[in-house]
């Protein structure tokens, strides 16, 4: 058969080297060129890009000099010690804990089960959406009643009683309790656009190419809704961190001696500390702040990098 | 023995209703349609929008869940998805879809959309692979440069060749095409449809050309099939249909193609009018 293509085309295996060289100079940027190109055209996401990474890095790297257990040990001596001092950076809190060490391991974790939960139960709402929507009919119909199901319980009450009723807890079984919970409205969103992409003419193409069911899920569809799963990614981060540390202020994340961004907010619950030791407690709620914005600048990058219209960046 | 036998084949779409949203009626798309496509010949199936050719050709290539009836291929019914595993049936059988931006994934490389029933059928080696994708764009006319593009890069005729390249890559005995030029305009489409023709002469290639354009099938078929309300209402050669038309709406398609000749306005408009009164009365019987 391969004759029948050689006799009506003069292209010949000789030609091969020169014309795919050919081709490669007149090439598409890859997708990380276009990233990188329109970081560089919005400055204020170039900046928090590197206070991401530089921070994140920072917290990672410095935990690891730091002894927690040593650091959490009460100092009656340095009581409420006040900020800016060569000892304590950022003071100490009511057990004379230095806020300054606390802050590293507890943003350590928090943004580990951050993290660790963006990815678990991201890449679970994802699959899930993207197999309902694909399917269909009976397949769809089952797996949107599980959803409906998991809507229903009240997420933050199943989290405090699975938390009391588990006798050992740290941060990574917690990131696992949380991800049974967060993967629902990420699935419905993918669901929803999966419905309409999966009518267009590329997947039916795609069909009679004999292309696998599953490889049409994730190799044409996924790749299509990306700037969807990448928008979603970032902000479901953002709103990660306010997970975990809500429910340790709420004294149900993780236990007391394990010092996280919830843990040294919920020092604000202490009316002398909002208003003579605002040391204890804001450093975390900046934190927090800060890092949020930066993410959803970066999450806007990447969402005007997946979509052609939307790109600023000078070079395509 | 034809290359493919379709009988009466019928493609009904339930209507749900009532709070246990039970089938009440269908929509019934394609009604108990019969024919049959000869090696090599291009088969015309025309109609008006919503008279069910989309989906006769959706069928025979194996997309659209076929109520009753059959499709032959080889001895072979194909409404049956098992069937056309073993067959590989895909592999001869083909589709070129009327929206050329929306049938090329626009997250993949023009390289990967031609290649991707070669992976799938033939297993070729790397270089191979490339080859002939580099042969198939010069079949279809565009140079080299276009095989690490993206869809979205190329006007549309051009995207419609890409289209036709992919669905001529495994070397088919058919290809479904479903209204390939009726996106683009005159001039493009006449270069399009020449491209098809060339390619039909060059590998034989049997076409099922579904359009609504008279001029268009006029142009690319032997056969011809008249639809109307998901029923074949006239089957004939182009010389039949074209004239010696039988059925009033054949008739009436005929009577809609506007007439260059101005000095024979009036005459047009008359038999036009004149045909149209015949067909009001035959459907409101």
């Amino acid at each position: 058969m391969a004759e029948n293509f050689e006799q009506h085309s003069d292209i010949s295996a000789a030609d091969l080297a020169r014309l795919s060289q050919e081709a490669q100079a007149e090439a598409t940027p890859s997708t990380a060129k276009i990233i990188w190109s329109e970081f560089k055209a919005d400055r204020p996401a170039m900046a928090a890009l590197f206070i991401i990474v530089g921070f994140i890095v920072f917290v990672m790297v410095g935990a690891l000099f730091i002894d927690t257990p040593k650091m959490m040990e009460t100092n009656i001596m340095a009581y409420f010690n006040q900020p800016f001092t060569p000892e304590f950076w950022l003071g100490a809190d009511s057990g004379g804990r230095s806020v300054a060490k606390q802050l590293i391991v507890g943003s350590r974790n928090s943004i580990g089960i951050a993290i660790g939960l963006t990815i678990i139960s991201s890449t679970f709402g994802i699959c899930w959406g993207l197999i309902s929507g694909y399917f269909n009919g009976y397949i769809d119909w089952g797996m949107q009643r599980v959803y409906d199901f998991m809507m229903m319980l009240p997420m933050t009450m199943m989290i405090i009683v699975l938390v009391t009723i588990i006798p050992h807890y740290n941060s990574v079984t917690l990131t696992f309790i949380f991800s049974i919970f967060y993967w629902e409205g990420t699935s419905r969103l993918i669901r929803s656009r999966t419905l309409a992409e999966s009518e267009k003419d590329y997947v039916a193409a795609s069909r009679t190419s004999g292309t696998s069911h599953w490889k049409i899920i994730f190799r044409e569809i996924m790749p299509n809704i990306s700037s969807l799963i990448i928008v979603d990614c970032t902000l479901s981060f953002a709103e990660n961190i306010g997970v975990e540390t809500g429910l340790s202020y709420l004294g149900f994340g993780l236990p007391s001696q394990t010092p996280s961004l919830g843990t040294m907010i919920s020092n604000a619950n202490d009316p002398n500390n909002i208003t003579q030791y605002w040391w204890t407690w804001l450093p975390a709620a900046l934190e927090i702040i800060i890092l949020c914005l930066a993410i959803s600048y970066v999450g806007q990058v990447l969402r005007r990098a997946a979509d052609a219209s939307q790109r600023q960046g000078a070079a395509d | 023995m034809s290359l493919i036998e379709i009988k009466d084949l019928k493609v009904h779409y339930p209507i749900r209703t009532g709070f246990w949203n039970r089938i009440t009626d269908s929509v019934r798309a394609v009604d108990g349609i019969t024919f049959n496509i000869e090696a090599g010949e291009t088969y015309g199936l025309v109609g008006e929008s919503g008279s069910g050719k989309s989906t006769t050709g959706k069928s025979v290539v194996g997309l659209e869940k076929v109520t009753s009836g059959s499709i032959l291929y080889k001895g072979q019914d194909i409404t049956k998805a098992d069937n056309r595993r073993k067959l590989d049936y895909n592999r001869d059988v083909q589709m070129i879809f009327q929206d050329s931006l929306s049938s090329l994934n626009p997250r993949k490389r023009i390289e990967d959309i031609i290649a991707e029933p070669l992976r799938n059928f033939e297993h070729l080696s790397k270089d191979d692979e490339k080859l002939r994708v580099l042969q198939l764009l010069d079949i279809v006319g565009l140079d080299a440069d276009a095989l690490y593009k993206y869809p979205h890069q190329f006007s549309g005729g051009q995207r419609q060749r890409i289209g036709v390249a992919r669905a001529v890559a495994t070397n088919p005995k058919l290809i479904i095409a479903d209204e390939p030029v009726s996106a683009l305009d005159l001039s493009v489409q006449a270069q399009v449809l020449n491209f098809m023709k060339k390619i039909q002469r060059e590998f034989g290639i049997s076409y099922l050309f579904i359009s609504h354009d008279l001029g268009v099938v006029r142009h690319m078929c032997n056969n011809i099939a008249i639809m109307n309300r998901g029923r074949l209402v006239e089957i004939g050669t182009r010389d039949d249909i074209y004239n010696h038309p039988l059925h009033i709406y054949t008739k009436r398609l005929l009577a809609a193609i506007p007439e260059t000749n101005v000095n024979q306005r009036e005459a047009h408009r008359a038999s036009r009018l004149a045909v149209e009164k015949v067909y009001q009365e035959q459907q409101s019987k």
